[in-house]
């Protein structure tokens, strides 16, 4: 008998999991205090059958740098395990919540830089605008502060990761939630 | 004579759409490419192809140039535009017809009246159809501006000339706002159309779209196809469409039709048209625009009346008299459209380009996608993101929506983004179901949504079953799944 401990993390819950191997192509999970015995069956590279309690349901699923996404039914599950998120280290992605920089999250084009080296900018204030896709995308200030660099220009192509626009937090960072 | 070769000057799904009707007509096919499409599906679906140049579309797809000798060189008599690109463009339409190819569209004439919004109204109150109360002529003093709102009351609409897809339009609610709204629109038409001029219109807040699908040929028949609703959008593009509409009884649908009908005559208009209206709260329909071009929307109207409307340009076009008489057009049950773009709705539809790594497409009966993607494509940054349009047809609407809601939930897309979990709730909304639809309706019920995930617990089962057996990524013997290797492939997710 094998016996393995998850924590799974989707969104900001983290539940734990407590798996019992079997030997047919099954386990046994205790989550929240519920027990489910799970059968599964690997239709192709990116498709599995389970039968959770002799209910049927297929889902798919696709590793990615944030962990498995998991399509059930229709919806988007982003699944991570937490043990594995603690080893590594923080990779913040801007996915879901305030961007941390300013910087786009797809290949596009620079239409214009709203803000010039020296000026103060609000949190959420736009800075630059983007072309991606035939549709114009506003990045905006993550935090307050002033801008103390510029790294594009109209015209230019930039990539998620480039930093296109310095600013000097006002506040310390660390204290922002 | 029908044709023996057309060109599809377009791309992904409308091309492969094109692409289907040519094949069933045994007509020999030409698709054109730029490099990011290489290995898209209407180039490996086509009898011949002809590399254009790069992704940018004026080098590709918007090159009149480089199509014009793309027929020449092969053969073809006729070119298909499909929709976007150059397919509205009149300049597009008179090059073909001097260089001896057929365009599957209306003349280069009525492109360019109809594309100006102030010729079309001036045709359409020509042509005794109802428009949309406001000005007729080009105005450039917001003093007259001002005064034309007093009369006709607020809230109105400050509009440009040559305007499309949002650009160029302000609603006005009181007279203090109308200079700056005047300035403000004729600055952005100008900047996006290289023409600022300006006019005003009546805005109804709460009003309907209601769109009727015109067919002409050249010898004087005009019918329409009935009508297709497209109320739900998004910045002003469409996401869902649907026919019948639950705004139409006979009455109003015959009479709606007949100003369709007399649009189309009153701008000479030949081969696939849509002419919208607006709808308002006390059923009074208005011309709004005609669309010259055959609409992506189109497959709800074939659902429900059986007509292949392709079928039905390439026919028009090749000079042959319409065969479908007015009264035989009837519509049987319910159609809805869904549009998948590659967006990330929990990212405010942030594009969501890059390679799918799988695709399962729903079927079954009265389900139909027209797919432009595959698994293992490259969805490319150069374009408009749309994936495919997935239709459905049931007996009622009722029914049509628990086929769509289900054929959603069975659509699986790996790798990229796409509204689905969005459209599902959308579609599951009560203001939906019972067809309560107006052009705010994103605004009002769905300005800021969060995905419903009542599976949490299955998706974490799955996450461990995934570890156990290593699914969800390739096997590192197969190569991409498309069996075609490319660098577009093998780079990886980021490209400039």
């Amino acid at each position: 008998m094998n016996t393995l401990e998850y924590r799974l993390k989707i969104d900001d819950e983290i539940v734990p999991v407590t798996v019992d191997m079997d030997a047919e192509n099954g386990f046994t999970a205790v989550m929240d205090h519920q027990q489910q015995r799970v059968q599964y069956t690997m239709v192709s590279d990116y498709q599995i059958y389970l039968m959770i309690d002799g209910k049927g349901v297929n889902v798919y699923l696709n590793e990615d740098a944030d962990g498995k996404t998991i399509l059930v039914n229709g919806q988007v599950y982003q699944v991570q395990d937490a043990d594995d998120l603690e080893r590594k280290p923080a990779r913040k992605r801007g996915a879901r919540h305030q961007p941390t920089a300013v910087t786009p999250l797809t290949p596009s084009v620079v239409v214009s830089v709203l803000v010039a080296v020296g000026g103060r900018v609000e949190m959420g204030q736009k800075v630059v605008i983007l072309s991606a896709m035939k549709m114009e995308v506003t990045l905006t200030a993550p935090y307050s502060g002033t801008v103390t660099g510029i790294h594009a220009v109209a015209g230019d192509k930039v990539s998620p990761g480039q930093i296109l626009v310095d600013i000097q937090p006002e506040t310390d960072p660390t204290s922002l939630t | 004579m029908m044709f023996k070769k057309i060109l599809i000057a377009n791309r992904g799904e409308i091309a492969r759409r094109v692409l289907n009707t040519c094949r069933e007509l045994g007509i020999q096919t030409v698709a054109v490419y730029s490099d990011v499409d290489s290995a898209a599906i209407h180039v490996l679906e086509a009898d011949e192809a002809v590399f254009l140049g790069d992704a940018e579309p004026a080098e590709s797809y918007l090159n009149i140039d480089k199509i014009i000798q793309a027929a020449k060189s092969t053969g073809a008599e006729a070119i298909h535009p499909g929709y976007g690109f150059l397919a509205e463009n009149a300049d597009f339409a008179d090059r073909c017809q001097e260089e001896g190819l057929v365009f599957i569209g209306p003349p280069a004439a009525v492109i360019r009246d109809l594309g100006d919004k102030i010729t079309a109204r001036q045709i359409m109150i020509k042509g005794g159809v109802p428009v949309i109360p406001g000005m007729t002529e080009v105005e450039t003093d917001p003093d007259t501006i001002r005064k034309m709102a007093d009369e006709i009351g607020y809230p109105v609409l400050i509009k440009a000339s040559a305007g499309g897809g949002g650009k160029g339009i302000r609603i006005v609610r009181s007279a203090d706002e109308i200079d700056e709204a005047c300035l403000s629109a004729s600055r952005e038409a100008q900047a996006a159309f290289g023409n600022g001029t300006i006019y005003l219109e009546k805005f109804f807040p709460k009003a309907k779209h209601i769109e009727f699908q015109v067919l002409a040929d050249a010898y004087g028949n005009v019918i329409h196809v009935l009508e297709r609703e497209c109320s739900v959008q998004r910045r002003h593009q469409k996401i869902i469409e649907e026919t019948p509409s639950p705004a139409l009884d006979p009455a109003l649908r015959e009479k709606m039709g007949a100003a369709a009908v007399a649009a189309a005559r009153a701008s000479g208009y030949v081969n696939a048209g849509t002419v919208e209206f607006l709808l308002d709260t006390e059923k009074n329909f208005y011309f709004l625009e005609v669309n010259t071009r055959l609409q992506v929307e189109h497959p709800v109207t074939e659902m429900i009346t059986g007509i292949d409307l392709v079928r039905q340009q390439l026919e028009i076009a090749s000079g042959q008299a319409l065969s479908i008489r007015q009264e035989a057009v009837k519509g049987r049950g319910h159609a809805i459209e869904c549009r998948i773009y590659a967006e990330d709705p929990q990212q405010d539809f942030f594009p969501s380009p890059g390679r799918i790594v799988f695709l399962k497409e729903p079927a079954g009966p009265g389900i139909r996608n027209d797919c432009g993607v595959y698994s293992g494509f490259e969805v490319p940054v150069n374009y408009d993101p749309i994936l495919s349009k997935l239709v459905v047809h049931a007996e009622n609407r009722k029914a049509a929506l628990q086929r769509m809601i289900k054929a959603l939930q069975d659509y699986v897309l790996l790798g990229i983004k796409t509204p689905i979990p969005f459209l599902i709730s959308v579609l599951q909304s009560n203001p939906f179901q019972t067809g309560a639809v107006f052009t705010d309706f994103i605004e009002t019920h769905f300005s800021s949504w969060e995905p419903e995930t009542p599976d949490q617990d299955i998706a974490r089962l799955a996450f461990i079953a995934g570890e156990i057996l290593g699914a969800g990524k390739q096997k590192k013997q197969s190569l991409v799944t498309s069996g075609i290797v490319t660098p577009f492939h093998t780079l990886g997710n980021w490209r400039l």
